[in-house]
């Protein structure tokens, strides 16, 4: 998709989004997104794209509706004239809210569908590589404790084996002190 | 300064992490601009009741703490998030 900037130095590029109920007739929902689109193409605004969200439930009732569709528009416009289109857009009946925001540098428009997409993929391929580090930590703690128990088991041997040779050693000196050599008799 | 990071790493090895010791994600992937219709992003830093978490929580750097806030605020006005569950 394409990155956005203004043709000339006198226009600016704005994003609008638009609210507007679900359970309206098609002819209602066509005027009223023509009528939008009249208030901009009547100040010389340059449409860029256009993204129909389709029905979405919203997050908390506006005006007794619980659903409702969003559109959001990339307009290219004077910016001197965009008072008067928010004041427009502001009386319009059947438009329950408006927000007008000027995307930053290097903004990227993308379309809701793909976005809605690429986030399912990106959330399928983080629990898989979650899964994998769970596995590769449990594994990393099995062989850490196989390690310490073989060496608890050595330094057990070693232990054992110690106190034998002492045993060896004590009963040779026993004897050398027992062997009565140095006494010529 | 030194007695203190020791302190941390001690802190470390027991595995309670300090949160004064997160890194900001943003700051990480260099994100310029947080997208008010980008529910996704948001979502890890909006706690059970709708609230923006405290940056002191989340790790967040102050300049995408703001941008956060104004994301949030622009999606909670348009419907997308709830002020209050």
């Amino acid at each position: 998709m394409p990155t956005i900037t203004p043709t000339s130095e006198d226009t600016v590029i704005y994003e609008l989004c638009v609210l507007y109920p679900a359970n309206l007739s098609q002819k209602e929902e066509a005027t009223l997104l023509k009528e939008i689109e009249g208030f901009f193409s009547e100040a010389g605004g340059k449409q860029i794209a256009k993204d129909a969200w389709g029905r979405r439930g919203l997050a908390y009732p506006i005006k007794k509706e619980i659903e409702g569709n969003f559109v959001i528009y990339h307009y290219e416009l004077d910016p001197s004239k965009l008072k008067e289109i928010d004041r427009q857009l502001h009386i319009l009946p059947n438009l329950m809210r408006h927000l007008i925001v000027k995307p930053p540098k290097g903004y990227v428009i993308t379309k809701y569908s793909e976005h809605y997409v690429q986030w399912i993929k990106d959330r399928s391929t983080a629990v898989e590589t979650e899964k994998k580090e769970e596995e590769k930590k449990l594994q990393k703690k099995v062989t850490d404790r196989a390690k310490v128990q073989a060496k608890r088991a050595e330094a057990q041997k070693k232990e054992t084996k110690a106190p034998a040779m002492e045993k060896e050693a004590l009963s040779e000196k026993l004897e050398q002190i027992i062997s009565d050599k140095d006494i010529g008799l | 300064m030194k007695p203190q990071k020791k302190q941390y790493q001690k802190r470390d090895q027991q595995q309670t992490m300090d949160p004064r010791l997160k890194k900001c994600p943003f700051c990480a992937k260099e994100v310029k601009h947080i997208d008010y219709k980008d529910y996704p992003t948001m979502k890890p830093f909006i706690d059970y009741f709708g609230n923006i978490m405290k940056r002191y929580y989340t790790g967040i750097c102050l300049k995408h703490q703001k941008m956060m806030k104004a994301a949030v605020e622009r999606a909670r006005f348009m419907g997308m998030i709830a002020y209050r569950k």
